[in-house]
């Protein structure tokens, strides 16, 4: 069930996610666009997210913007201006690089695997504060299985950093490691189940990335038989089109269905980008999301050495990095 | 294909365990007409041969080299030659339409526009001597239907004993084709039963074992695609040859690799988890005559709304169920004529078994 409106305000909207934003042009929605927008998200009852660029937005689109309640994800050190100053513990910023200030609640955290690895240290000390931090590698297509071992590493060192701070009573969440200790079923990304993206140009977009996609021409064929780099599906004017829709969903995903790597993203445009069928994930997606499963179930065990936590939860222990391996007892 | 090309593709196979983990391979050669490139398939034959002697690998005795022929070389000295020398680990099959009249309506000379068959039939004993229990395979579309029952009958009277024929998955059907071959098989139903031919002869639309309903434990993929490789004559890789631009209508062709830089496994990964329930509509999964109804891969991928192996396309439905109604006809007659005749207990224990026409 749609519960997301994703709305980005311009082509050069921050990219939140594994999809680098290529548009370097800027391209307003039209205000106009914005309202039928924000009216559609009305009468679906849709929560708005909107998604800024890092330039400010002409005055009189603050108004039409807080016409409706809304969260921002926005670049970090760019806080929209919308005469509306008190803070919203759902907004976002995001970040492609170790931030200096992070101001809100929740964070982005864009980077590279390379990076990653090199700044492990500097991303520990985000944890702290109560803040959020959600790390997006943004070249998992990149990732091999030499790089599983310098992966299961860092996820350690950060699950002893995590570890450090709840014996001091704190609360960290990092996406990563934590998410998974708190889940009992499935919780992805979802795109076209519960958001649906609304792009500058008036049309509905499973998600930013295949927006992208559609401007820079990539090939697709998300609701054409003919080569087409179209992606969208649906407008304002029609409304929701969405083909084969079941194929975004859970059960209709043989690798995903059963796998118990409940906080992996689940990433869409990643399996179309891949694997070339949406509902089937890459053996990238697949391994580190199980690195990031095994070793939350490593901190998991260590945290309950300190106390009671999350005694209704359970994370088995497996032998497999990818589900395909073992997709015949899956 | 030049024969460099083919080399690699050997090179590759035998060299990447872990992908090809069959005890068995099979070598297919399709064409076109294969038998047009005799020389070049001896030779591919010799390398593969020389390479699994040299790594000492465990196909070495457990391959099988298969060919797919219109048949009208087949008793030439070459293809004679390659039969003999290969003739342990040799499979060939004639592709034979039906009547004369059936067969060259399609198959004629490209420059003379001559019909073929009279050049095909006559190398059918030879074949025979050589492959004593060929079968033949027969697809039917449209036009053909009306042809069904006298080209089997006399594709069973040239001495071949199996028929395996189906009709194409693409959505070439009119209204009412449907009747006519469900009447065209009530009638060869009734041939075949009236004349006895049921102890010797098989022809694959009839097999008891469709027109059930399946339940969610009937999960397996119909297609093998994914599971058998196939190479382009430029060496690039496909799941089947369906997938290849050639084949394909709408859509863009699905190359997993290609011989210099091998399979990329993750463009392998849809066609090896799919699954009959994730891709068939809610209608095929309740359907009661569900057994025995077959897909395509390649054309379920081409026929999709979306970029995807994961939707069933359903155009052969109304044939299907013709199929079931003539082939509950069939063994409903045949039953009733055996307990009649206190023969069918004989015939149970004896029965010829129809393979699945699995691509």
């Amino acid at each position: 069930m749609l519960q997301y409106l994703v709305i980005l305000l311009d082509d050069t909207s921050v990219a939140y996610c594994h999809a680098d934003n290529p548009l370097k042009e800027r391209n307003l929605m039209p205000i106009e666009t914005l309202k039928k927008g924000i009216l559609f998200g009305m009468k679906q009852n849709l929560m708005i997210q909107y998604v800024f660029p890092n330039y400010a937005l002409p005055e009189e689109y603050a108004s039409v913007i807080e016409s409706i309640d809304n969260v921002k994800i926005y670049p970090v050190g760019c806080k929209p201006v919308t005469g509306i100053e008190s803070e919203n513990e759902a907004d976002v910023e995001v970040a492609n690089s170790i931030p200096e200030k992070v101001e809100t609640k929740n964070l982005v955290l864009r980077l590279t695997f390379c990076e990653m690895l090199i700044q492990k240290d500097e991303i520990a000390k985000l944890f702290a504060n109560g803040r959020r931090v959600n790390l997006c590698i943004t070249d998992v297509e990149k990732f091999t299985d030499e790089q599983i071992d310098a992966y299961r590493q860092v996820l350690d060192e950060w699950s002893k950093a995590l570890l450090e701070l709840y014996k001091q009573g704190q609360s960290p969440q990092f996406n990563l490691l934590t998410d998974r200790m708190m889940l009992e079923k499935m919780h992805n990304c979802e795109a076209g189940i519960s958001n649906i993206t609304l792009a500058p140009n008036g049309k509905f977009y499973l998600c930013p990335a295949f927006y992208y996609d559609e401007r820079m021409q990539v090939f697709n064929q998300m609701n054409h038989h003919k080569p087409s780099s179209d992606t969208s599906v649906g407008d304002l004017e029609k409304g929701l089109d969405i083909h084969n829709l079941q194929l975004l969903q859970l059960d209709h995903a043989p690798l995903c269905r059963k796998c118990d790597a409940y906080h992996c993203r689940r990433c869409v445009w990643l399996n179309r980008k891949m694997t070339w069928d949406i509902n089937t994930p890459s053996r990238q997606q697949c391994v580190m999301a199980h690195l990031e499963r095994n070793a939350s179930r490593c901190l998991l065990n260590d945290i309950r050495n300190i106390g009671e936590f999350m005694p209704n939860i359970e994370i088995k222990e497996i032998n497999y990095l990818d589900p395909f391996e073992v997709r015949k007892e899956f | 294909m030049d024969l460099d090309t083919a080399k690699l593709a050997v090179d590759y196979i035998l060299s990447t365990p872990d992908l090809f983990t069959e005890e068995e391979v099979g070598w297919a050669f399709i064409g076109g007409e294969p038998l047009l490139e005799i020389d070049l398939i001896d030779q591919i034959c010799d390398y593969i041969k020389i390479e699994m002697f040299r790594l000492n690998h465990r196909w070495f005795n457990s391959y099988l080299i298969s060919i797919s022929t219109n048949g009208i070389n087949y008793s030439d000295k070459k293809v004679q030659n390659f039969i003999e020398k290969n003739k342990k680990h040799l499979s060939i099959g004639i592709t034979i339409d039906g009547t004369e009249k059936k067969h060259d309506l399609n198959r004629v000379y490209k420059f003379t526009e001559k019909g073929s068959y009279k050049d095909v039939v006559k190398n059918i004993p030879l074949w025979q001597e050589q492959f004593p229990d060929s079968s033949t395979k027969v697809t039917v579309s449209s036009d053909d239907i009306p042809y069904i029952k006298e080209s089997v009958i006399h594709i069973f009277e040239l001495g071949i004993n199996s028929i395996y024929i189906n009709v194409v998955f693409e959505n070439v059907w009119k209204d009412g084709d449907d009747i006519i071959f469900e009447q065209q098989l009530t009638d060869l139903a009734d041939y075949i039963i009236d004349n006895n031919l049921y102890y010797t002869k098989t022809c694959s639309f009839f097999d008891e074992k469709i027109g059930k309903p399946l339940n969610n434990d009937h999960n397996n993929n119909w297609c093998g695609s994914g599971r058998m490789l196939s190479i382009d004559a430029a060496g690039n890789f496909y799941p089947c040859t369906r997938f290849a631009q050639y084949s394909l209508r709408d859509k863009e062709t699905w190359i997993i690799g290609n011989v210099k830089d091998g399979i990329d496994k993750n463009k392998l990964r849809p066609f090896l988890t799919l699954d009959r329930t994730t891709q068939s509509p809610e209608e095929c999964i309740k359907c009661e005559v569900a057994s025995g109804c077959a897909w395509c891969q390649g054309e379920n991928f081409d026929a999709a709304e979306t970029h995807t192996v994961f939707q069933r396309a359903t155009a052969i439905c109304k044939m299907h169920k013709a199929r079931v109604r003539a082939n509950n006809y069939y063994w409903n007659k045949l039953y009733r004529k055996l307990e009649l005749e206190d023969l069918r207990e004989q015939y149970e224990a004896n029965k010829r078994e129809v393979k699945p026409e699995i691509c």
